[in-house]
Parts: structure tokens; sequence; C-alpha cells
């Protein structure tokens, strides 16, 4: 009877309606209401039973683990094959002339000059001012240009960066570079001066120094961002270095190997001509992250 | 990045072939080579291309779907808008299920005589 008047009471609006029903009730009167409650009860049941439209409970426990197939596409390493040759297709012969071919960098601001003869056999020197360039013939030659930043002569090719950056047309300015070239070979005159090629020390002197800056200076530096430089080749005087840890990958590599590797290695090591980076910053699954 | 308008891919297998295809992905889009002719079985060689007609931003050899395929050279030969054609070749590699090798090259620099 009591659960009765409760209901009658949410029915009627609260704990104030069921005090008054309380009041006025009879036992006659209470049980006619609750007859009608019970049949009203009665009939919700059976529209419930047989309503379509009636949603199921919604269980808040999680379906029991069912073996389901992982159609996710299997992630796949990318991996590296040694390159042999990249080629044109262009014909090109060679009848003893002295050849020269200038290919501008894809930013502008650089030009590699490729001769078919040799400028500085087995090695490289990088030029850095006017000032260095000095008792080098060619080099000499090329920095009375006074748009000229650097020169990097490597084997048989002369890299010149200016110090505007941003594209340049380099057609009317490569015609005088590739003369310069040409008369100094003509001349018998080298192109890296002779003082340099005689003290030139050892590959592996040159080996063992890198290692240490390497192992005292650079990778200390930086490790703090989980990154690790790996010597992986001195050819002559020329440095191969590899990237890895977090720097591979890495958008601010370029910067750390120009503006912090480079200057280490030329500060402690005098000697050392062309600094290249063989790192893939593209290869494996997610590098720099992973 | 110039338009590769379409490209020819020569495999030449080592000691470890497997049946194929041979499938390569372009932009991480997974596609069957084209005009397939030849092998992929030890000691064989296929040839493929495809027209692509796009800009590619990766492309890689994917490796087959079960064993080792030991590659002993493979050259890709590139037609692309604007640029003069240019092939590349690479040297010995090993697939696998769990990887692709990256055959995708930049355009060599244009240069010209001075």
């Amino acid at each position: 009877m009591t659960s009765i008047l409760k209901k009658l009471s949410n029915m009627f609006g609260g704990s104030k309606n069921t005090e008054n029903v309380r009041a006025e009730s009879t036992p006659e009167k209470a049980t006619r209401i609750a007859e009608d409650i019970r049949a009203k009860e009665a009939l919700q049941a059976s529209q419930a039973e047989h309503s379509p439209t009636v949603n199921p409970p919604v269980s808040m426990t999680p379906p029991p683990e069912e073996a389901m197939p992982d159609h996710r596409p299997l992630q796949r390493t990318i991996i590296q094959a040694p390159m042999v040759v990249v080629k044109s297709q262009e014909a090109q012969t060679d009848d003893g002339a002295i050849k020269i071919k200038a290919e501008p960098s894809r930013e502008g601001d650089s030009c590699k000059f490729m001769v078919n003869k040799s400028l500085f056999a087995g090695h490289s020197w990088f030029f850095s001012s006017f000032e260095s360039a000095e008792g080098s013939p060619l080099a000499e030659k090329l920095f009375s240009l006074d748009e000229l930043e650097s020169l990097l002569i490597h084997d048989s090719t002369a890299t010149l960066t200016r110090k505007e950056k941003g594209h340049f047309d380099w057609k009317p300015m490569a015609t005088e570079i590739g003369k310069m070239i040409r008369d100094t070979l003509n001349d018998g005159q080298g192109a890296v001066g002779q003082k340099i090629v005689d003290e030139m020390p050892s590959e592996n002197v040159i080996k063992e120094d890198i290692q240490k800056v390497i192992d005292a200076e650079v990778n200390p530096g930086v490790a703090g961002h989980g990154g690790k430089i790996t010597l992986r080749q001195v050819e002559g005087n020329t440095v191969t270095i590899e990237m890895g840890g977090g720097c591979q990958g890495c958008s601010a590599a370029d910067l750390t190997l120009k503006q912090g590797i480079h200057g280490a290695f030329r500060k402690a090591v005098p000697f050392v001509g062309a600094i290249y980076d063989e790192t893939d910053h593209s290869s494996g699954q997610n590098p720099y992250f992973s | 990045m110039p338009r590769l308008i379409n490209f020819k891919m020569t495999i030449e297998t080592g000691d470890k072939g497997n049946d194929g295809p041979v499938k390569f992905s372009i932009n991480n889009h997974q596609v069957p080579l084209e005009e397939v002719t030849g092998g992929c079985g030890a000691g064989e060689t296929v040839e493929g291309g495809f027209h692509v007609n796009s800009f590619a931003h990766s492309m890689t050899l994917i490796g087959p779907e079960e064993g080792d395929w030991e590659i002993k050279s493979l050259k890709v030969d590139y037609f692309c808008e604007n640029t003069e054609p240019y092939s590349v070749t690479f040297g010995p590699v090993t697939l696998d299920d769990k990887t692709e090798v990256n055959v995708w090259r930049d355009p060599p620099l244009p240069t010209f005589d001075v």
C-alpha cells in the first residue's frame, strides 16, 4: 500500500499530494486506486512486450573479445639499394679537349663545374675566403669575382657558392669561370697551392683526428637531442658522416651539419676538405620520431 | 619536381626469386606493374612499367608476400615532363614481406657546357 501511495504521489506531483491522498483516502477508495494502478502497469508491460520500436537495454559492459582479423595494411620498412649510376640519355664523346659542364644547384646559390680533367686528384679543399685562396692559382682567379663566398675543389669538380642567396642565372658568369678553369689547366697550374699538397697529412691521421672531434665535441653536443654522428668514411681528406638517432629525418639536420659539425671539424682538423652527409633522412618507418 | 609521365623497370633476380606479381608503390599507392614480360624467378629478368602521369613524391618496389627476393640489379628508366629521359641503376638488394626499396630519384640537375 505504501508503494502504491508513493506512485500516486509521483502522479500527482510530489510528497505534498501524497499527504493529501493519505488524508482523504478511505479503504474503499484506496483499493479502487490500487486496482487502477495495477491495470495501468499491466497495460504498459504488454505494450512494451509487443512494441517493435522499444530499444533494448544498453549494456555498459564490453562484449567478450573475439578473434577479429586484422585488416590494417602491413607497414613495411623502406630500405635503400646502392645506387650504381644515374645518367641522362645523352651521348658523350671524349676527344681529349678540356670539357667543362656547369650544374647550378636547385636553390641557385651555388654551381658545380665538372671538368673532364682532375683539379686535385684524390683530395678536396675548401676555400672559405679570398685570403684562404692565397697561393692557389685557380682559387685566386675565381676569388677575383666579387660575388664569390666560398669554393670547394673536389677531384675534378669545383663548386662555387655566391654570397647572395636565392635564384641566380649562372650562364653569363659560368662562361667566365669556365675560361678561368681552362686557362689554369692549360698553363699547367694547379687548382690548389703546392704548400697545401705538401703538408697534407695522411688519410689515417685525418680519420683519427675527426673521430676524436666526433667523440669529444660533436656527439656530446647532439646527444641532448637524441642524435648521434657516425664517421662513415675518410677518403684522402674528404670526410663522409652519417647522422643518426634524433638527427635522422630532423628538419634542422642541415643547419646542424653546416653550422655546427663543419665548423668543429675544420677548426680541429684544418686539413679536412669536403664534408658530406650520407644520411638517408627519409628511410625507415618513421625517422626522427622512432 | 617534374611530372612523371611513365617509367620502365628492369629487375634482374639473383639466387632467390618468387612467383610475383611485381608490385610497386607510388605516393603510398600499391599498384602492380603493367605490360610485364619475363619473370622474377631465380636468375630471371622481369620488365614492366606504368603510365603514371602524376608527380612522384615517393616510389618503391614492394617485397614479395612470402620469402625473400634477391635482386641482383634494378634499372628504372624515367620519362618526365619537360625533362630529358634518365635512368637510375641500383645494385643488389634483398626484399621480403616487411620491406620495400626506394627507387625514386629526382632527375639529374640540368647542365650546360661552358
